[in-house]
């Protein structure tokens, strides 16, 4: 299967939210479910003011720490994407403390999140957020095009904004979301350099094989597996906080 | 085997239903092999649940009107799209029109006609049937017209069916006194100016020839919160190509902040900048001298009166940095002629803006913008015959952005029985589409004469018409008062009669003709049956006149019969039109080439006039003059509206997908303002205006985005109905607040941001 990947040009986006709503009824999520939030972001003072909007949705990275921590495969890579089969998961809510993007939710006590509308795609179609953006600042398809049109695409805004570059080609290990940014992450709410390794190699190499034992239980006995599971990972938590202070210490 | 065929032309039937015309994946033809209907205890996506019916059809969540295919699997509807063959919304829809599923299965809708019980305005109605509610109406009708004439009746419309009544029924019932908030509540102004300077109207679609253009100059306008979906898009496409951007705005909008200079200006100042502009286009010599010389009249007078007009004349009175304004000009002029200043929509605002936008086309007409490649094109309207039927009671639509471009004659219509408009058309105000909030007036003076009763067909007639108060008290001197709605707004309580519509995705309409660079025709076809008893416009209309005596007009019986004898004459036919998606495009005449040397500008010099002289011989400036509006006063601030982008008008405020989007609005408040005061981001306040009109209570939105001497909020919020269960008491009303405004003296518009609001910390 071929690698893809989104386009996200937050230089473009103009935070219409067309790409909320066409994926809240495409997909038919329930209310209070959004798979994309556009937050309105304002710097400097008046009348010296720059500003945008941050497009919060899954990043579909790489190595994605949900994916990672899932005990149940519910969470899977596929194409490049993160992909989720809700039928599987547990309700564990690993994934939900794991994503450095803040990005599953529990929805009726299953995870919930972007699944890169892989039945759209796999019928010929395109993701609704993108086929109905307006502004032309989401694209979807093979990553390797992608990266090129985001490449690009930076170079044409250069002079409006010396400082735009890529981000995701390489960020936590690459991301399935190609952003086109005018600014520095830091400044677009974004982190210059996310964490994920650490915080994913922590967990399958000290923590998870700890409790592993309890945790395969979980994939056979879906309805118990929640709770035990749940109880599991707040120990897991613990362990995860004293090996971060090791880290940061260490540091 | 049986399986397998079935496999494929399931997906094929999926790639014409889901294909869309944007993204790598399906441009790039990139085959991902098919996965079957995920299988298990979740339910399958819709569009595996049957076969996807797609329907061609006219977007209404906000009056741009994009083309669309709506998909319905048996009887429901799960999703629109863009219909990738419309000019206007070329695949891709915003997100109100991604809302239109849900407004159709909003839970509080109409559902049956009603006939009062109670008082009027207290909301008591027994449901009952089309025939005895219809019957009520058209007995009450014919009494009226016996006993005052026909022209006692008042129509106003708004949304796409408007057309039925405030059109083809106001005429052949024969009242002139039918008119739309997209008038005189939005684009009056606008239009006028243009019929003034250019000899023809703007036109719904601004006619911006956007893939040339290389300067955009904004005054006032939100793209991107204002999300019609296709300026969006011409804009995103324009700005990736490095046009250059400056936006004039008192609040740094989404647009401003795309923006290469945004010039935070004093609201009610606008004038002066565009006199400043002028000053420094001539003072400098950069303007287009060449199509000055060849297609302007009155270019010397104008030079005069600007002489003295500089920048540092309009600093300080815009509270704008001279530079800045010099440096504008300079910026727009290095682009021409692929330079302007967009002309917006809504534009009533001080009262003076007939003027103000004529300043604005002067500006435009310096850049040399009109008919040249990458400036305005020249629309024009598609060919197509309107319905045979006999001659109209009262001839000349009640305008508003649907109409026709017509030439405004000298004489006003009369209506059978001798009686013009009663809006004060040449007595109040110039010219221009009937006015809406000037009909008021005479439903509680009689002057004129008196209107006894009003049909109102899709106007949010509270949440609309400035003067909330004066409204009410109208309201409760109608002999008739009959509301045709989809959801109970405010004003269904004040009717007699309430007749419940089907939504577009329910019925068919009018065709939709654009005037446009390449002029076309859309159809509207339903996608489902209508909602309970709910009932098509056209329907209505039909009947009411079979009852009313106007059997003459109403010789189609459908809807299809009609459409189809309108496209016959340009040998199409709703048959053939499924066939072309829904849309009939036909050529232009976008450019001077296209005119052959005769001229496109319509005006009696046949050039665009600078100087009027038909506003001289009206008392009125013949070159627009800077007339300052009133300031707030101490502790008050100029209440600004506008749109959010999941929004429209009072429209879509309860409609479950898009209220979950914005529940409620915010009053946009300087950030300094809010630490002065004491007062912090989210508190909840209400508003008291110069009159003491009270709303909210409202959640302060404290920011760097806005003066400090005006506060924002998003039109349609603060709604006084519990049965719009959603919508009901959530933000604050800015119509509420607006109990005065000015009337612009020569297009009619009703000037609106000249109302200040105070906060109070308690109701
Ligand atoms: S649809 Fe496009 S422009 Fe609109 S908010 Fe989403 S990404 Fe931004
Ligand atoms: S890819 Fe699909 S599921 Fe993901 S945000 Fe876009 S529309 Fe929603
Ligand atoms: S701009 Fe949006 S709401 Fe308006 S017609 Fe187009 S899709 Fe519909």
């Amino acid at each position: 299967m071929a690698t893809n990947a989104f386009l996200l040009d937050i230089s473009r986006c103009i935070g219409c939210q067309a790409c909320t709503a066409a994926c809240k009824t495409g997909n038919e999520l329930p209310a209070g479910t959004q798979f994309i939030q556009l937050i309105e972001q304002t710097r400097g003072t008046f009348p010296n003011l720059e500003g945008g909007f941050q497009n919060h949705r899954c990043y579909h990275c790489t190595d994605a720490a949900c994916v990672s921590v899932c005990p149940t495969g519910a969470l899977f890579k596929e194409g490049g994407m993160t992909r989720l089969n809700r039928d599987v998961c547990s309700g564990c809510q690993y994934c939900t403390d794991a994503c450095p993007f803040d990005v599953p939710q529990m929805v009726d006590g299953r995870c919930s999140k972007c699944d890169a509308c892989a039945d759209v795609v796999a019928a010929g179609g395109t993701p609704w957020c993108v086929r109905t953006c307006p502004s032309d600042a989401l694209r979807f398809g093979d990553r390797q095009e992608i990266l090129a049109e985001a490449q690009s695409r930076v170079a044409a805004i250069k002079e409006r904004y010396p400082k735009a570059r890529v981000y995701g080609e390489t960020e936590a290990g690459g991301l399935g979301v190609i952003m086109v940014l005018p600014d520095d992450p830091e400044v677009l709410d974004l982190p210059a350099n996310p964490q994920v390794p650490l915080l994913v190699n922590t967990w399958q190499k000290v923590v998870q094989p700890a409790t592993m034992g309890l945790t395969g239980l979980s994939i056979l006995v879906t309805g118990v597996a929640a709770v035990i599971a749940r109880r599991n990972h707040m120990q897991e938590l613990k362990l995860l906080h004293k090996e971060e202070a090791k880290a940061d210490e260490s540091k | 085997m049986g399986k397998v065929q079935l496999q494929i032309s399931r997906r094929t039937f999926l790639k014409s239903a889901l294909a869309g015309s944007a993204g790598l994946a399906v441009a790039g033809g990139h085959a991902i092999p098919a996965v079957a209907a995920p299988e298990g205890s979740a339910e399958p996506p819709w569009f595996y649940r049957g076969q996807i019916k797609t329907t061609y059809s006219v977007c209404d969540m906000c009056p741009w009107r994009c083309g669309i295919t709506v998909q319905s699997v048996g009887d429901r509807v799960y999703k629109i799209d863009g219909n990738p063959a419309d000019p206007k919304s070329r695949g891709m829809l915003c997100a109100r029109g991604q809302g239109g599923v849900s407004f159709m299965y909003d839970p509080d809708r109409l559902r049956s006609p009603m006939l009062r019980t109670g008082e009027r305005g207290e909301g008591k109605f027994q449901e009952v049937t089309w025939p005895e509610a219809l019957d009520a109406m058209a007995e009450k009708l014919l009494a009226i017209k016996e006993q005052y004439g026909p022209e006692s009746v008042a129509v106003f419309g708004h949304t796409s069916g408007e057309f039925w009544f405030a059109d083809y029924f106001a005429q052949a019932w024969g009242t002139p006194n039918a008119a739309k908030p997209s008038s005189s509540l939005c684009t009056s102004p606008r239009e006028e100016a243009s019929n003034l300077t250019l000899g023809f109207p703007v036109g719904g679609h601004e006619p911006v020839d956007w893939e040339g253009l290389r300067c955009l100059t904004l005054i006032g306008s939100h793209i991107g919160e204002d999300s019609r979906n296709t300026v969006m898009q011409d804009f995103a496409k324009a700005w990736g190509r490095g046009a250059k951007v400056i936006v004039v705005d008192p609040r740094f909008s989404s647009v401003a902040a795309k923006a290469d200079y945004w010039l935070p200006i004093k609201p009610g100042t606008d004038t002066a900048l565009l006199l400043a502009w002028i000053n420094v286009l001539i003072a400098e010599k950069r303007y287009d001298a060449d199509y000055i010389a060849e297609w302007a009249d009155g270019f010397d007078k104008l030079a005069a009166h600007v002489a003295d007009l500089t920048p540092e004349w309009a600093a300080a009175i815009t509270e704008l940095d001279p530079e800045l304004i010099r440096t504008t000009a300079r910026v727009m002029a290095d682009s021409l002629p692929q330079s302007l200043i967009m002309p917006g929509r809504h534009v009533t605002w001080y009262g003076n803006d007939t003027q103000r936008m004529r300043a604005a086309y002067t500006v435009n007409a310096l850049l040399g913008a009109y008919g040249r490649e990458g400036g305005f094109y020249f629309n024009k309207s598609p060919y197509i015959e309107a319905y045979p039927h006999p001659p109209f009671a009262v001839a000349g639509s009640a305008g508003g952005c649907s109409a026709e471009p017509g030439a405004e004659s000298a004489e006003l219509p009369v209506g059978p029985s001798g009686k013009a408009r009663a809006d004060g058309a040449r007595t109040k105000f110039l010219r221009g589409a009937t006015a809406m909030q000037e009909l008021i007036e005479p439903m509680i003076t009689g002057e004129p004469y008196p209107i006894k009763a009003l049909i109102v067909y899709g106007t949010n007639l509270l949440n609309t018409v400035p003067d909330v108060p004066r409204t009410i008290e109208a309201l409760k001197n109608l002999d008739l008062v009959v509301a045709i709605d989809v959801l109970p707004m405010e004003h269904v309580a004040w009717a007699d009669i309430v007749l419940p519509e089907a939504t577009v995705l329910e019925r068919y309409d009018e065709l939709w003709t654009v005037a446009h660079k390449t002029p076309y025709i859309a159809l509207r076809e339903p996608a489902v049956e209508p909602y309970a008893d709910t009932k098509p416009a056209w329907w209505m209309a039909r009947e009411l006149g079979m009852r009313v005596g106007l059997e003459n007009y109403f010789k189609w019986e459908t809807a299809e019969e009609y459409i189809n004898t309108r496209l016959q004459t340009i040998g199409s036919s709703i048959e053939k039109m499924r066939e072309e998606k829904g849309i009939i495009v036909q050529k232009g005449k976008p450019y001077f080439a296209d005119f052959k040397g005769s001229s496109p500008f319509l005006t009696k010099t046949g050039k665009i006039e600078l100087y009027s002289d038909e506003l001289a011989l009206a008392g009125q400036d013949p070159i627009p003059v800077y007339t300052p509006t009133e300031d707030p006063p101490d502790g008050f601030f100029r209440l600004l509206y506008g749109r959010h982008p999941v929004h429209t008008f009072a429209k879509t405020q309860n409609t479950p997908l898009l209220h979950e989007l914005y529940p409620e609005n915010e009053l946009w408040i300087n950030a300094g303002i809010v630490a002065a005061q004491g007062m912090k981001d989210g508190d909840r306040v209400w508003l008291e205006n110069q009159d003491g009109a009270r709303s909210g209570p409202v959640k302060l939105k404290a920011t760097e985005r806005i003066r400090p001497d005006a506060v924002f909020m998003a039109h349609g919020f603060g709604r006084n109905e519990p049965a719009l269960t959603l919508a009901n008491g959530k933000g604050a009303n800015d119509a509420q607040l607006q109990t005065r405004y000015i009337l612009d003296p020569i297009s009619g518009g009703a000037g609106m941001r000249v109302n200040f609001v105070r906060i109070v910390k308690e109701a």
